[in-house]
């Protein structure tokens, strides 16, 4: 089985090394996200997985660079493809947006222009990286895309509003228009939130399928642990703007270290297992200015320590592949 | 209609059209009519008038209005009311359209890209409108025709000067909206130039604020114009223009009323007709309001 230890040889797509991303208010910068570093290989999938408020979506739109004032990116590096995306001026930023990096989000309902066509919304992103196509070669390529992502009756959807869609077609085209410039990474910020779970399921076969077919390299980004189950290769589970643990996706869902990704499995309703109630995390993250010191879970922690509340545990790497943050891993030892 | 077929249209109401939900309120149908009636009597007045609208008949001097073959009168010259105003609307319809054009039109442009580029941009620019606010437009008027003349050139920069800063601050408020949604950000992740973005995705969705505003501010245009033209600053005699006939037709208020006054209420309903079908605009464009 293939993991980040046994391909050393090939340079993974992306490569985020201590990134920190924050926004600026009265009370000082405010981190979103703090010194993340991950990898996603070509053509596989990287869940990142947490609650709300956990710096997922800031992550992702960190990596596009489009991260709104007042926050920007004040430190590391986003390595893409052998470039460092962080040193590249905004017009060659803005030439891989869309046709290196795509990124699909979370609300389809909204992340569609209301006043314009369907077709006249992907042939426009076409047109973004290939100015000089003709108004015909465009709306083919465009038609090819609807029907790739098996949208019914494509020519007729070309000239329809986003109003005249369903969610989940309303997905699938903003889906069609990302893979129409065939990026070579594609980020999904929880793509399947707001759709009902058949067509969550659809949607998600869509991607894995697509991925098979163009190779492309997926960020999912989302809190339900099904879709991860699903989709990822790698997992990183993310808290108060860290990486608290990192492993292959059947790993983590066998061997769970840290205790937020423990109770995090352990909310999950299973039909495997006989279970009176649910394991609920106590309390909520915390808000980013008010952080608490040490290890950024402790207060929530069934096992924190002492040492928990004043040293920040770094990611350490337990097995081959399989990386946590926090002091008492691994926890069979503390449980035992 | 067979049950089947009301069943389906209840299941399926159609939104109606915009023409049609401005119709459904009589004021605005009678605005649009108006509005319409205008436009059309304005363009094709070389066809409707009677004579030429300098033609003077001095045997016709002021004769009232109902006089044989002079249904509004004639004015001091001898020359058919009917035919002034005609030609009159014309080109006060003109000046409007061209200051709201040009006004309206840079006012959008610095409006978006205050909204746009607000980190740079929205402080000198909508600055810069609250000066331009702070002149009141008869003034603007006055020293724009003492710099130019007056003319119908001057009342139109004047009334485009005064109306940029307008249009610029509605401009920017709609488009700030648009801009916190999530389909400018879908765009920007497309790898959208800002014209583009600006041009296809900002604007479009900012449209209904500024028809609405534009065609509330061509009456006020008009009227504006109108006010510059009767102190003098605008058309110059013997052009025919609405306010510049009320103001010739001033000296003789007493012994001819319907020289200055028949333009005065043509003003009336233009500048009425225009507001009442731009609120009625907004009514219809605005969703929330829409029931």
């Amino acid at each position: 089985m293939a993991s980040l230890t046994d391909m050393p040889e090939t340079p993974p797509l992306l490569r985020i090394e201590g990134l920190r991303t924050v926004f600026r208010s009265m009370a000082g910068d405010i981190p979103a996200v703090d010194g993340v570093d991950i990898e996603v290989p070509k053509g596989r999938t990287l869940g990142i997985v947490g609650e709300s408020g956990c710096g997922k979506s800031v992550l992702s739109l960190s990596v596009m660079r489009l991260v709104a004032r007042p926050g920007r990116i004040a430190a590391g590096r986003i390595m893409f493809d052998g470039r460092d995306l962080l040193a590249l001026d905004e017009a060659s930023m803005r030439g891989m947006r869309g046709a290196d990096l795509a990124m699909i989000f979370q609300e389809p309902l909204t992340s569609l222009n209301p006043v314009h066509k369907i077709g006249f919304q992907i042939t426009e992103a076409m047109r973004a990286h290939d100015p000089k196509a003709s108004a015909q070669v465009l709306k083919a390529r465009a038609i090819a895309a609807l029907k790739r992502v098996r949208i019914p009756a494509p020519e007729r959807r070309f000239d329809e509003y986003p109003h005249q869609l369903s969610g989940g077609m309303r997905q699938r085209v903003m889906i069609a228009m990302v893979l129409s410039c065939q990026p070579k990474l594609l980020i999904a910020d929880e793509p399947t939130t707001a759709l009902d779970v058949t067509i969550q399921a659809q949607i998600l076969d869509l991607l894995r399928e697509l991925q098979g077919e163009f190779g492309m390299s997926i960020i999912l980004i989302t809190h339900d642990l099904g879709v991860i189950a699903e989709m990822a290769d790698e997992v990183a589970v993310m808290y108060a703007g860290r990486i608290v643990e990192r492993a292959s996706a059947s790993r983590l869902f066998e061997d769970p270290q840290h205790p937020y990704t423990i109770g995090l499995l352990g909310s999950v309703p299973r039909l495997d297992e006989e279970r009176e109630t649910l394991l609920a995390i106590e309390g909520s993250v915390p808000p980013p200015f008010a952080l608490p010191a040490g290890c950024r879970f402790h207060p929530r922690c069934p096992f924190a320590e002492d040492a928990c509340t004043k040293e920040v545990p770094a990611l350490k790497s337990i097995q081959p592949g399989h990386a946590v943050a926090c002091l008492r891993a691994p926890i069979e030892a503390v449980v035992a | 209609m067979s049950a089947t077929q009301e069943a389906a249209e209840v299941a399926m109401p159609e939104r109606p059209g915009l023409l049609a939900r401005l119709l459904r309120e009589p004021a605005a149908a009678l605005s649009l009519f108006l509005v319409v009636a205008l436009l059309l009597a304005a363009i094709c007045a070389p066809l409707l008038a009677p004579t030429d609208p300098y033609d003077n008949d001095l045997t016709k001097v002021m004769q009232p209005p109902g006089s044989p073959g002079l249904p509004l009168g004639a004015d001091a010259q001898g020359r058919d009311m009917v035919t002034r105003l005609l030609y009159g609307l014309r080109v006060s319809l003109l000046m409007g359209f061209v200051a709201v054009l040009i006004g309206g039109g840079l006012g959008a442009v610095l409006g978006f890209l205050a909204a746009f580029y607000q980190r740079w941009l929205d402080g000198p620019i909508m600055r810069l409108v609250d000066i331009m606010l702070s002149f009141p437009a008869i003034l603007v008027g006055l020293a724009i025709a003492a710099i130019f003349g007056p003319g119908i050139f001057s009342v139109v920069l004047a009334l485009s000067v005064a109306t940029i800063p307008l249009m610029a601050r509605i401009v920017r408020g709609s488009a700030l909206v648009v801009m916190r949604l999530d389909y400018i950000e879908a765009a920007r992740a497309t790898g959208m130039t800002d014209a583009r973005l600006i041009w296809r995705h900002l604007a479009p969705n900012c449209l209904s604020a500024i028809f609405v505003f534009a065609t509330l501010r061509f009456g006020q245009v008009i009227l504006l114009g109108s006010a510059l033209s009767f102190l003098g600053l605008g058309a110059q005699p013997p052009v025919p223009e609405l306010g510049a006939m009320a103001s010739e037709g001033r000296n003789f208020l007493f012994f001819a009323p319907h020289i200055a006054v028949v333009p005065c209420i043509l003003i009336f309903i233009v500048v009425l007709a225009f507001n009442i079908l731009g609120d009625a605009l907004r009514d219809a464009l605005d969703p929330r309001l829409r029931l």
